[in-house]
């Protein structure tokens, strides 16, 4: 459909649309004609991504002198997949209606691992071994060296590409990461370099958060994106989180060990160096002294992470007179490594502020903070001069450099804790030193700074009042949308009893109880007994899982669930669980019916859609509180308290809340869909936990599903399928319309009523 | 009508219309139409057996010819019985016509079905499905051995069976069932330390089919190495070995017999399988990419121990395997099915197939793109918001449920026995079109005179039905799991299902036989009379011989059954009641004998 918002014509690729579709696209539209950012929340199931860039694109379109750049950025490379499919549903749709001025460029963008085609390449076993293998074929000394010894090998797919030069472009369309590895294969042109390259060129980029965020990443892709930008972070609920993961970095001794190692091989390249070709090291300290850091103009292969401090962060100066000549750095990182082997030799955790670190580490290992700060800088410099290709080998030296450069960089905002062992496992000794960031709107800063707009969207950002003071910034909106609901298609229970009428909980004192690990597999038992198709059920840790389902196997509760549906679980393997998803959804295809077992805040609760069939009911087992005992944990409390105000135990409440809602929120996809969530945990029907869950679940949550037992959700789940079963009105009973026209939008403009479905 | 017979004195025989013909006595029964000339001397002596006569013709009555009834053979010959008068003509076309519909229709129509013709295909299939049924077998054995039934009828009602679908749909392969391998529990005596496991043929298949490592060794080892015996030894010492947890003991144990370290070592056909696979997974789902895309956690860096993600003690070792690993591999070898189609008990065979197996679908994903393809176009239909749009259509996968028509087809197999009531199926649509209208337009009309059903019956039926109910309360509670046949004991229990089953079966065949239009039917109609009578004096049995506290339990029980067989009774008597007053009142007396 197409219709007006204002002043700009939006094309819109469905024959109708949500009310609050057109809400969201209202206030967005608001934001960008402002040039300013915004906060918006919206529920999952509503269509948000397509409402987005419907919007965002027909913007484009109405202000043809003035284009704009999308920069959509998601958490994870499936995510990544999918809203490219939806981009391709809404391109296909424009250019039929608009012909090929609607034509645009947009690419998914992610590492070699994922885009490369060289079989050679891709038989390396992980990224960084891809990305060594890489550079080992695409280096500019390699490939200088190649014409002189023809027997070195080459990427042919780097090398068309290359030659190709200017004219190794991409068609306008919409390319997914498996379009841009065919189109590579067609032409024989490298996907990954070219899509590097295309980056400045595309109308819609769509990478992941830290390609954005992190400066080592964004420093190397991002740095180029004009200030006309619109960047988008979709399903941002945990973007403080990435934002500070960002900034952190931690040594163990492992990285020790392999830094020195890492030393020793640099120590014999210098000497042999010294030996041969005296006038490359040379070469270097003269540049150095004139202050660049790093050779201007380096070719796409030879480009490594970049600095892992913010850009603004970094000095623009010469590198210190005493770490210029390449052995006196490898002295200075010696004393380094040596200095940081103490501190973990440790017996208790010590936690410190960076500035009294540097102090310390000035004083007892002679490194000032300007040193620290340009170890990273020095590093590559060096690794550049002394030809190193195989990168996954000297990631514990780039570690401990990132390290230097970022305790070096950063005196607030950050703390330094050592610990001798995980608290959870005193008896294995594993010593760390962590740099930890607690300051989200650091690493966001930049991105704030740099482009007109930036939309912060997701199904759960309550309290949104919140993210502001989190990430430090002023949106121009700030809203949260509630869902029109055609019927009642989701059905939130909180069950605090089990059918013994014994408490459920995964309280501390109450997880092992023999009592609530039955209640809890007897809940699911009857659950796989009633409801079709696909159930999935999160738990709040990897080792309650494990220990929650082999007590079940002991005890026959997980026979009887088999006999329902096939089990599938989340491990701790990626690929092991990426195909146990895959047979899950099979399953659930072919009619079967499975039960998935995950964990909140895992790497499925993060991503997947159990939408549809993939999910009729979801069970949240417990309250996904983190680990309050983590020394890091209460540092960042601290430093919240402190600086924002806020309190240790709300911060928590909200945050074990924003991954509850988030793991029931996959349910639902659209309102076609329908779905129950079950927060089996007595604490839920507290009022000061449940009043966290986002206001479209919390007003579906009625009263009387606020304390229920086994036995009455089961009765309450047969009524709510049943009810679901029953075909229905789409557009909506009642003069509330659910599912809006293009007449009814064109009333609406008319009459100037906006409100109408509310 | 078994043994009917005409005769007709003072009929002449012609050979040809001119011949003047010969005097004779004519006799018409079953199997034989004989002509006897009055004059021993003369040769025109006819002896022709009914089922090679073809076709009839005769003469009307008020046209001037005399009463003649022309036969025709399959041999092309013509034979003309001159009769005295009309009526006495009549009387024997009647019957030559109704013994050639009863005779000829079946061998024209059915040929298939005679014993002798059917294809040996056939023969297999019914003993198939004798075999996969034992149901069926009991009742093919009660009914047909004993003579109740003829085969063809057995198996009339059952064409559904036999028809090209279910051929078809015995195809379907069996599942594997959910339970886990590792679920397998060892019996022990009790006495000394001895385990025994139970292996059968199903436990072995999804054994190799959920490690293709176990499947391998098996096809080096056995039987060149160690028996099979040993084998199987061997694979529970190491199954035991996992479960207690023990990995030193396990690594130790598996330096010390290399065999043993086979079953203990991480599986690496599964590991390459698994790399093999990931490559074809949805990319939507695709989290192993994720992986290689994230940077933030590039060795060491990000936040390694804030207490989101909790610390799981390490899996990577060599001897420990994770129980949820194993339910994820057992639920995807489920999902998959049982790929092969052997059924043996060697288990060599099995696992070479299985091997075999994997390896053609090893090349099929190599080589295929189609897979990828589909992969992409599901993705993008996935990626439509499903009601903002015209609804699209999915392909469908048929059911396989069981077809109610299958009760009302296998009626229909009776009737092709019936030459009048296949007569009356073949009327033409309009036809019934046209009755049916007519009879909506007259109840439209008049409304329905009676009530469906009259209200004394249905009043009994109820004030019986509570009464049952009740008292079966009574008896066992209120536990609605449980049914009075579960108290019984397993031969009673047995015994009155069976019986019950029986009587389903002669019922099938007494009522769809009438009404009773030949001879044929009606010895049918007799001999299931027999059996049925024969079941009721059994049922009868049972009752006295159950234990005294069951006996009323089991004469309600029996009651419907019995009253279902009564009805039958009465129909039978009334019906024959009303043969024998209409023959005998209807005919004349040199009729019927």
């Amino acid at each position: 459909m197409i219709f007006k918002i204002e002043d700009v014509t939006v094309y819109f690729p469905y024959d109708n649309i949500y009310p609050e579709q057109y809400e969201y696209m209202v206030e967005l539209k608001r934001t960008l004609d402002a040039k300013g950012h915004c906060l918006l929340e919206m529920p999952t199931g509503t269509g948000k991504t397509i409402a987005l860039l419907s919007l965002i694109t027909s913007y484009r379109l109405s202000r043809p002198d003035s284009p704009i750049k999308l920069v959509y950025c998601t958490r994870t490379v499936h995510e990544m997949e999918k809203t490219l499919a939806e981009l391709k549903v809404l391109h296909d749709y424009q250019v039929l209606h608009l012909g090929t001025q609607a034509k645009i460029l947009a690419i998914g963008l992610s590492s070699r691992k994922n885009l490369c085609v060289n079989t050679k390449v891709l038989a390396a076993e992980n990224r960084d071994s891809v990305d060594a293998a890489c550079r080992k074929r695409t280096a500019s000394w390699v490939r200088a060296l190649s014409t002189e010894k023809p027997n070195i090998e080459l990427c042919d797919y780097f090398e068309n590409y290359e030659k190709a030069a200017e004219n190794a472009l991409l068609p306008p369309g919409v390319y997914t990461l498996e379009d841009l590895r065919a189109f590579g294969n067609n032409r024989g042109w490298c996907p990954y370099f070219l899509a590097r390259h295309m980056v400045q060129f595309a109308n819609v980029i769509v990478y992941s958060y830290q390609y954005l965020l992190d400066p080592k990443v964004a420093g190397i892709i991002s740095k180029e994106l004009q200030k006309e930008s619109v960047v988008v972070f979709d399903e941002a609920h945990n973007i403080d989180n990435v934002c500070i993961e960002a900034l952190s970095v931690s040594v163990r001794r492992v990285t020790l060990e392999g830094a020195n190692r890492n030393l020793n091989k640099m120590k014999h390249e210098i000497d042999r160096f010294k030996a041969t070709d005296a006038g490359r090291l040379r070469a270097e300290y003269n540049r150095l002294v004139e202050g660049l850091a790093l050779r201007g103009d380096l070719s796409g292969g030879d480009q490594w992470l970049a600095n892992p401090a913010l850009p603004h962060d970094i000095l623009k100066e010469a590198v210190p007179g005493n770490i210029r000549r390449a052995e006196h750095f490898v002295h200075v990182l010696r004393r380094l490594l040596q200095y940081l082997g103490v501190r973990l030799d440790t017996e208790n955790v010590e936690k410190e502020s960076p500035v009294s670190f540097v102090s310390s580490l000035n004083s007892q290992a002679g490194i000032e903070q300007k040193t620290l700060k340009f170890c990273y800088d020095r590093l590559q410099s060096l690794m550049l001069t002394l030809e190193i290709t195989d990168t996954d080998e000297f990631l514990p030296i780039q570690t401990v450099c990132d390290f230097a450069t970022l305790v070096g960089t950063y005196a607030r905002g950050f703390s330094i804790i050592i610990e001798p062992y995980d608290e959870r496992m005193p008896h294995i000794p594993d010593p760390i030193l962590q740099l930890s960031c607690h300051d989200a709107s650091l690493a966001i800063k930049p991105v704030f700074d740099r482009f007109q707009s930036v939309v912060i969207t997701s199904g759960t950002l309550s309290p949104i009042d919140l993210y502001p003071r989190l990430l430090s910034f002023t949106p121009v909106v700030s809203r949260s949308f509630k869902m029109s609901m055609t019927r009642d298609c989701i059905c939130p229970m909180v069950l605090t009893r089990g059918s013994d009428q014994l408490p459920v909980s995964t309280k501390f004192d109450m997880r092992s109880d023999p009592g609530v690990v039955r209640n809890y597999g007897k809940l699911l038992v009857e659950m796989v007994s009633i409801v079709p198709d696909g159930v999935v059920c999160f738990f709040v840790s990897y080792s309650y899982m494990d220990g929650i389902i082999a007590t079940w196997n002991e005890t026959g509760i997980l026979k009887e669930i088999v006999q329902q549906k096939l089990v599938f679980i989340e491990t701790q393997d990626v690929v092991e669980t990426t195909l146990a998803l895959d047979n899950y959804r099979r399953a659930c295809d072919c009619g079967r019916g499975a039960v998935f077992f995950s964990v909140a805040r895992g790497k499925v609760a993060e991503g997947i859609d159990f939408d549809r069939h993939y999910g009729r009911v979801v069970v949240m087992y417990g309250v996904p509180f983190q680990y309050t005992l983590s020394k890091i944990l209460l540092a960042r409390l601290e430093y919240l308290r402190d600086t924002f105000q806020i309190k240790e135990g709300d911060f928590l409440t909200f945050d074990a809340l924003r991954q509850a809602a988030q793991c029931v929120g996959r349910v639902i996809r659209s309102k076609a869909d329908y779905g129950m969530m079950i927060f089996a945990d007595k604490r839920y029907s507290r009022h000061d936990k449940r009043s966290k869950l986002p206001g479209w679940i919390l007003s579906h949550l009625r009263d009387a599903h606020l304390n229920l037992s086994t036995d009455m959700a089961i009765h309450n789940a047969r009524e709510f399928l049943r009810k679901m079963a029953q075909p229905y009105d789409k557009t909506g009973t009642m003069g509330r319309k659910t599912l809006l026209t293009q007449e009814d939008l064109e009333k609406m403009a008319e009459t100037g009523v906006q409100d109408m479905a509310y | 009508m078994a043994g009917e017979q005409v005769e007709k004195r003072g009929v002449k025989y012609k050979s040809s219309i001119k011949d003047p013909g010969t005097p004779g006595f004519l006799r018409i029964n079953e199997v034989m139409l004989l002509f006897v000339p009055n004059d021993p001397k003369s040769d025109s002596k006819l002896k022709l057996q009914t089922k090679n006569i073809k076709s009839h013709k005769y003469t009307k009555e008020g046209s001037n010819k005399p009463p003649w009834l022309y036969l025709t053979t399959y041999q092309g010959r013509n034979h003309i019985i001159e009769f005295e008068n009309y009526s006495d003509m009549h009387t024997c076309r009647d019957f030559v016509a109704a013994l050639l519909k009863s005779d000829e229709e079946p061998k024209k129509a059915a040929v298939t079905t005679s014993t002798e013709q059917l294809s040996i295909k056939e023969l297999e299939l019914r003993f198939k499905l004798l075999k996969e049924n034992s149901e069926l077998q009991r009742l093919h054995k009660q009914f047909v051995e004993s003579k109740v039934l003829t085969e063809d009828e057995f198996w009339a009602t059952r064409k559904k069976l036999l028809g090209k679908d279910s051929i078809r749909k015995s195809k379907q392969q069996l599942g594997l069932k959910s339970m886990m391998v590792s679920g397998i529990k060892p019996s022990t005596d009790g006495r000394t330390n001895r385990v025994t496991f139970n292996l059968t043929p199903e436990i072995i298949f999804q054994i190799f089919a959920e490690k293709p490592a176990v499947r391998q060794a098996f096809i080096n080892y056995v039987p060149s190495k160690m028996t099979e015996k040993d084998f199987w030894t061997k694979y529970f010492r190491a199954e035991y070995l996992y479960s207690t947890k023990n990995t030193a003991v396990a690594a130790a144990e598996a330096a010390e017999d290399e065999e043993l370290a086979v079953f203990l070592k991480p599986d690496e056909i599964l590991a390459r399988e698994t790399r093999q696979k990931i490559r074809r997974v949805d990319p939507t789902l695709d989290m192993e990419a994720d992986e290689g895309d994230d940077y933030s956690h590039l060795m060491d860096h990000g936040i390694q121990r804030d207490g989101t993600m909790d610390v799981v003690e390490p899996q990577n070792d060599q001897f420990k395997r994770s129980l949820l690993q194993d339910l994820n591999r057992h639920a995807a070898v489920v999902l998959e099915g049982r790929s092969i189609d052997v059924d043996s008990e060697d288990t060599r065979i099995v696992a070479e197939a299985l091997t075999r197996v994997k390896q053609v679908s090893k090349a099929d994903g190599e080589t295929t793109k189609d897979a990828n393809q589909e992969r992409l176009e599901r993705m993008s239909r996935v990626a439509g918001m499903e009601d903002l749009q015209a609804p699209q259509n999915f392909p469908l996968a048929p059911l396989s449920i069981k077809d109610p028509r299958d009760y009302f087809e296998s009626q229909q197999g009776n009737v092709v026995n019936v030459p009048r009531g296949a007569k009356g199926l073949k009327r033409n649509v309009h036809e019934a079109y046209g009755l049916l209208k007519d009879s909506i337009v007259e109840i439209r009309a008049t409304g329905l005179s009676d009530p469906l059903i009259k209200p004394e019956v249905s009043f009994e039926v109820f004030s019986s039905l509570t009464r049952t109910i009740s008292t079966a309360k009574n008896i066992i509670g209120k536990n609605p799991r449980e049914s009075f046949l579960d108290r019984l004991p397993k031969s009673t229990k047995d015994e009155v299902l069976h019986h019950w089953t029986s009587i389903q079966e002669l019922l099938r065949h007494f009522w769809s036989s009438y009404p009773i239009t030949t001879p044929y039917l009606h010895t049918k109609v007799g001999k299931l009379k027999d059996a049925m009578s024969n079941t009721y004096s059994k049922l009868d049995a049972m009752k006295e011989s159950v234990q005294s506290d069951l006996r009323h339990q089991i004469s309600l029980l029996v009651r419907p059954m019995q009253q279902a067989l009564d009805a039958a009774f009465q129909h039978y008597e009334a019906d024959l009641q009303r043969r024998t007053a209409k023959s005998s009142d209807g005919e004349r007396p040199n009729g019927y004998v």
